[in-house]
């Protein structure tokens, strides 16, 4: 595994045949767009009311 | 008074949320996940120093939470009997299935590789600072994202790319190659329309 690891995923470039250099860029680029396809949604969520008055709350205390 | 200790907990509060999915695998539970973490935060704010690195501790302390909580419930409840519909996707094209196969997916990985492939991947987040969220040393860090995209690969392409005489896996390589490509194009006529 040496050196493989070292770069996030969808920063690959690993030394190695061209088609397994491209199947693992093309999966990496994939698997980038579909996390976050995946979890953008509940970043994106707006923050629940409960949670914002537990923090302002906090804060005036 | 901007950049307070309650304006960086109301900033981070998205990535919260994304680590706190990774890991618990079940949006409501990531919700109580977060509000229990900002709780904690909330009451510990006098041990945070000023001036050092507010996401890691704050990652910290869910990630804490989450440990304690797991260890609470393991009793009556097993933490891998979760549904494969937990990341279900609204995604619209011919991916969804692609998709839904990566929901299931992530949902079979160890909770430790789950939260490091999401934190580096999605939120950008670099192998040291994620080293620093869960408190592992870098290599342990980069060792976790490492495998969990190998298995991954393993799970969704059919075997790992040393197999490549492996029919199914090349089809299924193939079918990413030709998903990507669609998609390459058309977010450049989108960004043409522009």
């Amino acid at each position: 595994m040496t050196g493989a690891n070292d770069r996030p995923p969808g920063e690959r470039s690993q030394p190695g045949s061209t088609g397994r250099r491209k199947v693992d860029s093309a999966f990496d680029l994939w698997l980038q767009r579909g996390l976050h396809k995946i979890f953008d949604d509940v970043a994106n969520e707006p923050v629940p009311d409960e949670l914002r008055k537990l923090i302002e709350d906090d804060r005036e205390a | 008074m901007p950049n307070s200790f309650h304006d960086q907990v109301i900033t981070i509060l998205p990535k919260l949320r994304v680590q706190a999915l990774a890991l618990t695998r079940n949006r409501a539970a990531a919700e109580d996940l977060v509000q229990d973490a900002v709780c904690n935060a909330l009451s510990a704010q006098a041990s945070f120093i000023p001036g050092t690195n507010f996401p890691a501790w704050m990652h910290r302390i869910l990630r804490n939470r989450f440990i304690s909580n797991l260890r609470k419930r393991r009793d009556t409840t097993d933490i891998d009997d979760v549904p494969a519909s937990t990341f279900a996707t609204e995604a619209p094209h011919e991916d969804r299935l692609a998709l839904k196969d990566l929901g299931k997916a992530m949902t079979r990985l160890p909770a430790d590789q789950r939260e490091a492939l999401v934190m580096v991947v999605v939120q950008g987040m670099s192998y040291e600072a994620l080293a620093e969220a869960t408190d592992c040393a870098v290599g342990t860090a980069k060792s976790r994202v490492f495998r969990a995209r190998r298995q991954l690969e393993a799970w969704l392409i059919g075997d790992t790319p040393e197999r490549s005489d492996d029919r199914a896996a090349a089809a299924r390589a193939s079918m990413l190659s030709r998903a990507l490509d669609a998609q390459i194009a058309d977010a450049r006529r989108g960004h043409r329309v522009a």
